[in-house]
């Protein structure tokens, strides 16, 4: 279906940007994408995702806005205490009316992950539920250096395959801010792409980025099962 | 060189025109020819050059005189595009 004159207008700056157009911006609205972890790195990876067009969010936290998380972006000073999801679907819903914002729901089927989690066993968790989903997936891990962002669309290399093992540290807010916010633009260029199988991991080293294809680690069981769980 | 297709862009300011450009480029098949009318001024300056940068190729620009008084024809053949950013 063409984009009404209505959604060109919003987001035509972003339509002429090489890579998107029309039919990418039309995934974006079709696109349920599950962001896992809704802390202070994903504060500005959720207002892109949502000013960029993503049609469903579905926000996957327990969790209460945590002190720390007041001032990165998404959640005012106020909302400390508050639970993350009401309090990112209040701040969200003023940015866009084309985002519907809702907590993830049971037996949801995303059809793409953002995983800003706070622990590495979760990240792990959350990117192997996506790999075994075969939906595109953006993992972000943050340290105090920057971070890095492994992008895996269905079929590439896991993230267990591209993760970082030597990491250590949490950077300040701004900085996983920043990280959280170029892994949500590496979500839109696989949702863009969907042909696309080539992982790749971006590593972000004060301020400075460089991106290289992942490979996949001997016997990972993501090789075996590339052609399904 | 028969156009494929046709837009009228005239009501619409920048980055409007182009975007409005665009899209029906992103439609049609590399090898053809879209058929843009538009303003003189900033939309004339802006859309060719914009088309031209995007990796496709202006056949012609000319006025459209009695036709549309003041509105310019621009055909514009689609070329390859250029490279997502990576």
């Amino acid at each position: 279906m063409p984009l009404s004159e209505e959604r060109i207008a919003r987001w035509a700056r972003q339509l002429l940007v090489p890579g998107l157009g029309e039919a990418a911006q039309e995934r974006f609205a079709a696109a349920r994408v599950r962001v896992v972890g809704a802390g202070g790195v994903a504060g500005a990876a959720l207002a892109y995702l949502a000013e960029a067009g993503v049609g469903t969010i579905w926000i996957d936290d327990p969790e209460n806005v945590a002190p720390a998380d007041a001032g990165a972006w998404l959640y005012p000073p106020s909302a400390v205490g508050s639970p993350r999801v009401a309090a990112a679907q209040a701040a969200l819903e003023g940015l866009s009316r084309f985002a519907a914002v809702d907590p993830y729901p049971t037996g949801g089927v995303p059809s793409a992950a953002l995983v800003c989690a706070p622990s590495v066993a979760q990240a792990l968790a959350a990117a192997e539920q996506s790999r075994r989903a075969r939906i595109p997936h953006v993992v972000v891990e943050v340290d105090a250096d920057g971070g890095g962002i492994v992008a895996v669309p269905p079929g590439a290399p896991c993230y267990a395959c591209a993760r970082s093992t030597d990491s250590a540290g949490r950077p300040p807010a701004p900085g996983a801010a920043a990280v959280g916010a170029l892994a949500a633009g590496e979500l839109l260029l696989l949702l863009a792409e969907p042909t696309r199988t080539e992982g790749r991991k971006i590593d972000v080293v004060r301020g400075v980025a460089s991106a290289r294809p992942t490979a996949r680690l001997p016997g990972c069981a993501c090789g075996a099962a590339s052609a399904g769980p | 060189m028969t156009p494929a297709a046709r837009i009228d862009v005239r009501p619409f300011a920048c980055p409007l025109t182009y975007v409005k450009a665009r899209i029906a480029l992103d439609r049609l098949a590399s090898g053809q020819v879209l058929e843009v009318w538009l303003a003189g001024g900033e939309p004339l300056e802006n859309l060719p050059r914009s088309a031209a940068e995007d990796g496709h190729r202006v056949v012609s620009v000319e006025a459209l005189g009695g036709e549309a008084p003041g509105a310019w024809r621009v055909l514009l053949e689609k070329g390859r595009g250029v490279e997502p950013c990576r």
